[in-house]
């Protein structure tokens, strides 16, 4: 729970943050602490807070996910 | 359109920055000063930045120098980038890890874009310029410094005397650099509005080449080029480039100069309030009539061919 509200990440940058590949919106996904770009089929993950956004870095999700 | 030549080689330079971010307060005077540079040309800019990014931030040092300048107050939210997480860690300001030839910034969604010393290592520096005109709202600024011109011109001729005397050819060691016409033309072409770029020339002073060395490797600086030779430097190329530097850039006292061209750009997103330039033959009086100077003819007419 520590964990997981550590990893929050600040609204400040969600507001001004998308996806660097396609440009689309993201989602956050709290409990995974990842930014899901559908558009570009990458969640991005969080370490500490910082959301690492790169490309190099992202998972690609799942069909269906 | 084709892509353009990938010179620098991302993930090297990435992993440079990580090795140097445990040292990186020993070397960041450079840092310090374009950084500080910043600060004073944007405190006497009075209007209000709500959101600002500072673009390559390493050990946060712009904020740092903000935060104590008559600038803070109109500076609102900061977020810090980096493409090196380790760089990032460590404080709890608003940080991204960031690619700074890929933004994750929506269109329009930033008052203020900053970078000091970070973007003279990426491969498509127009490209960039225009993801972050495009991430600016309209009337708002780009300011960032980059090494370029002359920046380690002695150790560049040092090491290509050395390397093409001891193994009969020389690769590229050192990164080229823009120049300040080269970078407010790209300003232009991005679509920046009212673009200025201007060198500030740092000459430092080490008691040996081999400091300066060290001294890059601290910044992470050191070569992150694609195409590096596949050999790596060998210790006669660079016992002999080091001996080079200290007979020819040699000061009496002993201590070796190198050459830092800081190149500050500044540009603003366009905004119809801005100043704009008057349609071609709009002028009431002459030039010659201003100057009070006589007009002499060319000999040539607007649209006439010259025989």
């Amino acid at each position: 729970m520590t964990q997981s509200l550590q990893n929050d990440v600040d609204p400040r940058l969600l507001e001004v943050l998308v996806c660097p590949i396609s440009h689309g919106p993201l989602d956050y996904d709290r409990q995974k602490g990842e930014l899901i770009s559908r558009k570009a089929g990458l969640a991005y993950p969080i370490r500490g807070g910082v959301p690492v956004m790169l490309a190099e870095e992202a998972r690609t999700l799942d069909e269906g996910e | 359109m084709s892509a353009p030549p990938r010179l620098f080689d991302r993930s090297l330079h990435r992993a440079r920055l990580d090795r140097a971010a445990l040292d990186f307060a020993a070397a960041d005077f450079l840092k310090a000063r374009a950084a500080g540079d910043m600060v004073e040309r944007i405190e006497i800019i009075l209007r209000d930045f709500p959101v600002c990014v500072d673009l390559g931030s390493r050990s946060g040092i712009f904020s740092q120098i903000l935060s104590a300048s008559d600038a803070r107050p109109r500076v609102g939210t900061v977020i810090e980038t980096d493409l090196s997480g380790t760089m990032l860690a460590g404080r709890d300001s608003l940080r991204l890890q960031v690619d700074e030839e890929a933004l994750p910034f929506g269109v329009a969604s930033l008052d203020l874009v900053v970078s000091s010393l970070a973007l003279h290592w990426v491969n498509d520096l127009p490209g960039t310029l225009i993801q972050i005109r495009r991430a600016l709202r309209p009337d708002g600024l780009f300011m960032a410094a980059i090494f370029g011109g002359q920046t380690l011109t002695e150790l560049r001729q040092c090491l290509i005397e050395a390397e093409s005397e001891l193994s009969g050819g020389a690769g590229l060691r050192i990164a080229p650099f823009a120049d300040a016409y080269d970078v407010a033309g790209l300003l232009q072409r991005a679509g920046f509005a009212l673009p200025v770029a201007d060198v500030d020339r740092v000459t430092v002073r080490y008691d040996h080449p081999l400091k300066l060395i060290q001294d890059l490797r601290r910044m992470g600086e050191t070569n992150a080029l694609a195409d590096r030779q596949g050999k790596p430097l060998t210790r006669a190329v660079l016992a002999r480039a080091m001996g080079l530097y200290q007979d020819r850039f040699s000061d009496p006292d002993g201590k070796v100069r190198a050459t830092f061209d800081i190149l500050t750009m500044t540009g603003w997103a366009p905004h119809p309030d801005q100043q704009q330039p008057l349609k071609p033959g709009s002028a009431k009086m002459r030039l010659a009539d201003a100057l009070g100077a006589i007009e002499q003819s060319a000999g040539e007419k607007p649209g006439e061919e010259p025989s």
